[in-house]
């Protein structure tokens, strides 16, 4: 057992880290207030650096890195940016990956590679008004047509929707199976005709990450646009969110990182009886919860991520990670908050916005009762 | 004591550099002979030797030209110290020199102390003592370090030098500063407005006080949020962070947003009528006052130095 | 071409630095380290260099203990060749001369066509090591740079100076030059990049085998400068207070020399 970095990983740790807080925290504020996605900062610059394809291997245009390394990579951009963090979450776990675990040679050559190089930029289609977490509740449908497929149908709170070329679609292709069983997984490219966008959601926090809806009217993409086998979508799914898990506890990780920092900062800076605020031990126990809170689930996160990159079965384990780094995020957000007091209430300091990133966390990609549901089913069954 | 102090020539005037050399001999009571490739119009003031090498023909900036002359005053003088600016021609010549020399070289002096030097490390964070383990030393010392000397109204001695020493870099001239954007973060000098300045008229009083002073004008948040002053001169959280040699504060507060920008100034000033205002907690100096008033009249006087 | 680039690894300026007065030096204890500034700008111009000519080979020598590999890393990462870590743990007690005569002699025998390094450290901040190296191999050396250009031989650069004036330099290769912040942008390690660092050579040479010349000055103590005392609070008459403040900003700064 070795708890140390490898110099890969504190190498990029340092890239990823000078990168965020040079290029991406000076405007992280104003994209907040503004709901402005920056596609040639939170996306294009991350290609240039690699961190669109980090886990992938080479022939498929990834850096061959490993799945601590993509977390170390989501935390550093969310301690500065949780939208910029989700960004890349969301494309690479939930739209790279399901292609790269259940595509073909032709659709990883065709679809993977421009993803991962970052010259495509991903999404993932799942949720309907009447499915999140519960896939089997899907009703977009895809109809076989000679060599195509028909799909017809709507998806909500959709990240990266709008800006990304290429989307992991979920439709039912068997009306009359089993709930799970008739559900497939299809990419579809943006730009295909009767594939267009809803509204665009109005967001508590991760501002800057742009979230909306896909509408499918009569949209026929060919029949080589089918991800894995017919009725196989279910598990295409749950997969791709296991992996996604890891992101986005990275993400909860990153943005607890950051307020931790912003009130260590401010508390060593504010005085209030002539005492720097750090000096009070009202204050210091605090600092000490959130650190210690803060380490535990770095721990769960990067064990989790060193499971999917050694093949050991890690659903139970990113579970955990993504349950125990969200709910610790909102909770030392929301301390952060208190030890700014009055100033961490107002937006000239960052510790607000990271508590409104931080709630988002323990919501998508699964709440966290689902994921008490997951580690407590695996634990009873 | 014995020591040969150079002076620097730049763009057709001998720099004022050298008074501070001067200082720093008359400090140690030394005998001192000055070294300059310039010219006979502009020649440094002291009663001593002056060893003088034509500007035409060995320019500005030649290094391996200047060392050959060097060579040459070291050789009559025998001087204890050569003495130099930590200066773009000092830092780039002296350890050619002492090389030449088989003397050790110390860099950026800032006082001299128990038969060392005392230097600046990481940042100005710490100090170190040093101490020379050769016979000659040459020195650099940090500008502003010492006082300068008042001008003697002897004219030195002149001693014509010269070498046909070929040089091994050929200077081709001098390119003026850029104009344009400024760039608070490599201000020597920032004078910033506040809140207290009351309107935008009185951003003027503020830049000429910059300007006096060699630096640029800088302004917290609220006087840019009212766009008396751009973006790019802000400094605080939400700005620029800046360390200056000097940063002047006027009608600032002291908010924490805008002390976390200019905390690390090396040396504050702070302008405000208020005595108790924060900005005093980290201020240097708390001048009490009205600033229009005190501003001007500053700019007036630091104008005629 | 061979490039020569020489690099240092330092702790980052942020530190809370702690005195190890029997080493005279800080306590490198508990300290984060990284690449020094300067040199980050001397790496990315020997890579702009390399890419500019289409071919070349670029050596990154660092002095220190083990822990300098790490930074070095950064240096393979960001395009240079191979790495050569002199490994020397008194490296830190080192003055500038014998640091400079370590590197000749590496570099001596072995035809590098530019060499570059950082006008000083962001921790010693001597500046001497550039020219003296260039002194004892007998090059030319240009310092402070900010601006560099190649072309067939010849380099055209220029020399920051006080006030942002520049001085515009020529020099025949092979010559050694020293930079300065500004002088281009350091690129990021790309994932990559990293990743391919690490397979290229990192080879370990022991200091014994380069040091040839002893140190020529000594370090005899170290300390913290005089804290800022509580901050002076001067009221009265305008003219006055102008006047006391002039006094002690030509006592205490160096703006009004």
């Amino acid at each position: 057992m070795n708890f140390e970095l490898t110099e890969e990983q504190n190498l990029i740790r340092d890239m990823v880290r000078e990168f965020a807080e040079t290029e991406v925290a000076p405007t992280a504020r104003i994209r907040d207030e503004e709901e402005r996605f920056d596609r040639a900062l939170m996306f294009d610059r991350l290609a240039e650096l690699g961190l669109t394809g980090i886990v992938f291997p080479e022939e498929y245009g990834g850096a061959g890195a490993d799945y601590i390394s993509y977390a170390i990579a989501v935390e550093e951009l969310s301690r500065v940016c949780a939208s910029t963090g989700v960004t890349l979450s969301a494309h690479l776990s939930l739209c790279a990956n399901p292609i790269y675990l259940f595509g073909n040679e032709e659709q990883k050559q065709q679809f993977l590679a421009p993803l991962a190089r970052g010259e495509k930029m991903g999404a993932f289609g799942l949720t309907e008004p009447s499915a999140g977490t519960d896939a089997g509740g899907t009703r977009t449908t895809a109809v076989k047509d000679g060599d195509s497929y028909i799909l017809n149908g709507t998806k909500i709170f959709i990240t990266n929707a709008g800006e990304a070329e290429t989307y992991v679609v979920f439709a039912r292709t068997d009306k009359a199976a089993q709930k799970h069983h008739g559900i497939s997984a299809f990419i579809v490219e943006k730009n295909t005709p009767g594939f267009t966008f809803g509204k665009k959601e109005q967001k508590m926090g991760i501002r800057s990450s742009p979230t909306m809806e896909l509408v499918f009217d009569n949209c026929r993409i060919p029949a080589s646009q089918l991800l894995g086998e017919e009725g196989m979508g279910f598990k295409v799914a749950m997969k791709t969110l296991d992996g996604g898990r890891i992101g986005i506890a990275s993400q909860a990780l990153g943005i607890a990182q950051g307020a931790m920092e912003a009130a260590v900062n401010y508390a060593k800076e504010r005085k209030q009886f002539d005492t720097p605020i750090a000096r009070f031990q009202g204050i210091q126990f605090q600092l000490a919860d959130m650190a210690t809170q803060i380490e535990a689930a770095r721990l769960l996160v990067y064990s989790a991520a060193y499971k999917a990159s050694h093949g050991i079965s890690y659903s139970q384990a990113s579970a955990m990670a993504k349950l125990m780094a969200s709910e610790t995020a909102m909770r030392v957000t929301t301390q952060a908050v208190q030890v700014l007091g009055g100033y961490g209430y107002t937006r000239e300091f960052p510790v607000e916005r990271m508590m409104r990133d931080a709630k988002i966390t323990e919501i998508y990609e699964g709440t966290s009762e689902v994921q008490r549901l997951v580690i407590g089913t695996a634990l009873t069954k | 004591m014995k020591m040969l102090l150079v002076a620097e020539y730049r763009d057709g005037k001998l720099l004022g550099s050298i008074n501070e050399l001067l200082g720093f001999a008359a400090g140690m009571a030394a005998e001192v002979a000055v070294f300059l490739v310039g010219k006979d119009d502009t020649l440094p003031k002291f009663a001593g030797r002056l060893y003088l090498a034509e500007v035409e023909k060995h320019l500005e900036y030649n290094p391996d030209g200047h060392k050959a002359l060097l060579l040459q005053a070291v050789e009559k003088e025998e001087p204890d110290l050569i003495v130099f600016s930590h200066s773009s021609y000092g830092w780039d010549l002296a350890p050619r020199l002492a090389f030449a020399l088989g003397a050790s070289q110390i860099s950026e002096v800032v006082a001299v102390e128990g038969g060392g030097f005392i230097v600046p490390a990481c940042n100005a964070k710490l100090r170190r003592q040093v101490k020379s383990l050769t016979k000659g030393t040459v020195l650099t010392l940090q500008v502003g370090a010492f006082p300068a000397a008042d001008n003697s109204d002897t004219p030195p001695t002149v001693v014509p030098i010269d070498t046909d020493a070929a040089p091994l870099v050929r200077f081709q001239g001098y390119e003026a500063a850029a104009e344009g954007g400024v760039d608070l973060t490599k201000a020597g000098v920032i004078v910033s407005a506040g809140r207290g300045i009351g309107k935008p008229e009185n951003v003027a009083i503020i830049a000429a006080l910059a300007a006096a002073l060699g630096g640029e004008y800088g302004a917290s948040r609220p006087v840019v949020d009212a766009q008396w002053v751009e973006h790019n001169r802000q400094v605080g959280t939400t700005g620029q962070s800046v360390t200056p040699k000097l940063y002047v504060a006027c009608g600032i507060s002291g908010a924490i947003q805008h002390l976390a920008g200019m905390k690390k100034s090396e040396f504050i000033v702070a302008v405000n009528t208020d005595r108790d205002a924060p900005i005093g907690e980290i201020a240097d100096v708390l001048v009490v006052a009205d600033l229009k008033q005190f501003i001007p009249a500053l700019t007036e006087k630091i104008r005629s130095l | 071409m061979k490039i020569l680039v020489c690099m240092k690894q330092v702790p980052d300026m942020e530190s809370k630095f702690k005195l190890s007065p029997g080493a005279l030096w800080y306590d490198t204890a508990d300290l984060a380290w990284r690449m020094n500034e300067y040199d980050e700008y001397a790496v990315e111009q020997a890579v702009r260099l390399k890419e500019q000519v289409g071919s070349g080979d670029i050596t990154v020598l660092s002095i220190g203990p083990d822990r300098i590999k790490e930074t070095m890393k950064k240096a393979l990462a960001m395009g240079c060749d191979r790495g050569v870590q002199v490994a020397d743990d008194a490296a830190m007690a080192k003055d500038p001369l014998a640091i400079a005569g370590i590197i000749a002699e590496y570099a001596r025998s072995r035809d590098f066509s530019c060499i570059f390094t950082g006008m000083q450290s962001q921790d010693r901040g001597s500046g001497q090591v550039g020219p003296l190296l260039a002194e004892m191999l007998g090059l030319p050396c240009v310092t402070t740079i900010v601006d560099f250009a190649y072309n067939a031989g010849e380099y055209l650069v220029k020399r920051e100076l006080e006030g942002g004036v520049r001085a515009i330099v020529k020099v025949k290769g092979p010559a050694v030059f020293t930079c300065q912040l500004g002088l281009n942008t350091p690129r990021y390690p790309t994932l990559p990049n990293i990743m391919k660092a690490k397979k290229k050579e990192l080879l370990t040479v022991p200091v014994a085998e380069l040091q040839k010349l002893a140190g020529q000055q000594e370090t005899t103590r170290i300390f913290f400068p005089e804290k800022k005392g509580g901050g002076l609070v001067l009221e009265g008459e305008i003219g006055a207070l102008a006047d006391q403040l002039i006094a002690i900003l030509k006592d205490k700064t160096s703006v009004l020399a």
